[in-house]
């Protein structure tokens, strides 16, 4: 699948407000999310990182600044086929697992043998054979995660949003789910927005970290992991994980103090 | 688990098995109307009051059995479920559908919202009259009543159900590539069924009142007609009959939507 890269280019985006001053979510972001590769966005709350994704995902117009879709060497083109897996889930709760997963492809066309092949193939990559058939109020939060990744994933996306994947989770749940997606990920070759609050998530999971501000929202730092994968939590004793951990911190801790100054917080 | 304990304390001690009775919703319910009508059966027969103003239920029964058998109560039983359910699955499908429109659009919202408030409230016994004079007495007539009765809940609670559908439902399907054809279909509609099941339920009670009121008033057939009728020649023992079919009907029609709504269960996710 040739995987796509998205471009920033000075995206700003202002929520014009009547009775009050606009609000500046975002103030012109360059940044972008290479090809086949993991980029995770951190930064204190509130400094519009999930506004961010919806703008790459195209639910979200910026006020200013221009979007590009970059293909192979470098050709502009269209918007790719995009993915998303949430924080909140959003599973249709009257539909079985099966039938979660392939929502989509139904939507689409897709014929009836096929999609249920597919959701089943997709169903298996995250270990949930055997579950086809319940509804996601019979799952853990985990699990109904895991769906979550499983209909995300049976779309073949060029790129995968994920948007706090783990944030409603619990921490031995996120570790495992966190090794599970860096597989699911790696072997699927799509390009990923990864939006967290975890510093560690994003060091397990992410090619590159991009470090936001506090809100107006801009590009801090841009730090490259080159650790090696397949990163588990044995990764976390790697010395080069502390200092990418340490430097990450700093950067995060003076935006983090001037987010709670300025106030607000949009989760 | 509980029959067992039940069960248990059977073999146990005398007695248990009464305590197993009292302790089952359906022998409670069912047994509480048996003891009612014994209880009216015995008083009437001692007190010796006329069975003009209190027939005996044996009395009832044996009635009942002779009107649907030669008297034609069953072909009332079926004009009046005809009008009934004629009415209510029209004021259903069109409900619902506007129900979702008005739920989807902020205009038509504003439209519906002034009508909805106009005519909601307003006593639908009292559109009888006008609707003579339009309709006359005949089918369309009964058809309207029944309509009327039951599409202000159906549309209210169809848009109450969609307006409580949780955004991230619809932003999830957005982001799989549905339409918003596709949004309303597959999305809004599933998630407000709980909500429009609970308008169903308004809404067919609402159109039984008035289909066996309209009858009463203008009915040449239907049970509204013959209790009316019944009522006029001082047939006591036929008023009773026809109010316990209609009795029966109400305990039918309650504890089918009962089992629908358990079975939906899969709807709510917690």
């Amino acid at each position: 699948m040739p995987a796509v890269a998205i471009e920033f280019d000075d995206i700003g985006l202002t929520f014009a407000a009547a009775s009050r001053a606009p609000t500046v979510a975002l103030d012109a972001v360059t940044c972008r999310f290479e090809s086949g590769k993991v980029t995770a966005l951190i930064g204190p709350s509130g400094c519009g990182k999930s506004t961010l994704l919806q703008i790459a995902r195209g639910f979200l117009d910026p006020t200013q600044g221009r979007l590009r879709f970059v293909e192979g060497a470098g050709g502009n083109t269209f918007r790719p086929a995009m993915s998303t897996v949430w924080q909140a889930f959003n599973l249709f709760p009257w539909l079985t697992v099966i039938e979660n997963v392939a929502f989509g492809l139904d939507l689409a066309g897709v014929p009836r043998a096929e999609r249920e092949e597919r959701a089943r193939r997709a169903i298996a990559a995250v270990d949930l054979t055997g579950f086809e058939d319940r509804y996601p109020r019979q799952l853990s939060g985990g699990m109904r995660q895991r769906v979550g990744i499983a209909r995300a994933l049976v779309m073949e996306p060029e790129v995968l949003l994920l948007d706090e994947p783990f944030g409603a989770l619990d921490a031995q749940t996120r570790l495992v789910l966190q090794e599970q997606l860096a597989r699911l990920v790696e072997t699927s070759g799509t390009t990923a927005i990864l939006v967290t609050h975890s510093i560690e998530e994003a060091i397990l999971l992410a090619d590159t970290i991009l470090v936001m501000t506090a809100r107006p929202g801009r590009v801090a730092a841009r730090i490259d992991v080159d650790l090696p994968r397949p990163r588990s939590i044995a990764t976390t004793r790697d010395p080069g994980f502390s200092a990418l951990f340490d430097r990450i911190y700093e950067l995060l801790r003076d935006e983090v103090m001037r987010a709670m100054v300025v106030g607000g917080g949009d989760n | 688990m509980r029959t067992g304990e039940a069960a248990k304390e059977m073999t146990v001690k005398p007695g248990g098995a009464v305590r197993a009775l009292l302790d089952n919703r359906r022998v409670l319910g069912w047994g509480s109307i048996v003891l009612v009508l014994l209880v009216w059966e015995l008083v009437a027969r001692i007190s010796g009051v006329s069975a003009l103003y209190l027939p005996r239920p044996s009395q009832i029964l044996v009635t009942l059995i002779s009107m649907f058998s030669g008297g034609g109560l069953a072909l009332d039983l079926g004009v009046t479920l005809w009008r009934i359910f004629a009415g209510f699955a029209i004021a259903l499908v069109a409900g619902t559908l506007l129900g979702l429109w008005i739920a989807t659009s902020w205009r038509i919202q504003a439209v519906a919202d002034m009508f909805i408030a106009a005519l909601y409230p307003l006593p639908k016994v009292t559109l009888i009259p006008l609707l003579i004079i339009w309709l006359g007495t005949g089918g369309p007539f009964m058809l309207s009543i029944s309509f009327l009765g039951a599409i202000f809940p159906i549309v209210i609670n169809t848009v109450l159900g969609v307006s409580q559908c949780d955004p991230g439902l619809v932003l999830a399907a957005r982001d799989l590539g549905a339409t918003p054809q596709q949004i309303m279909r597959r999305v809004l509609l599933p998630s407000a069924i709980p909500s429009i099941f609970a308008g169903i339920r308004l809404g067919l009670g609402v159109s039984i009142i008035l289909v066996v009121a309209a009858e009463m008033v203008v009915g040449k057939v239907g049970l509204g007609a013959r209790l009316y009728l019944a009522g006029q020649i001082l047939e006591t023992e036929q008023v009773f009959a026809v109010l316990i079919v209609l009795a029966a009907l109400g305990i039918i029609v309650t504890k089918a939507q009962d089992a629908i709504d358990a079975s939906l269960g899969n709807w709510r996710i917690d």
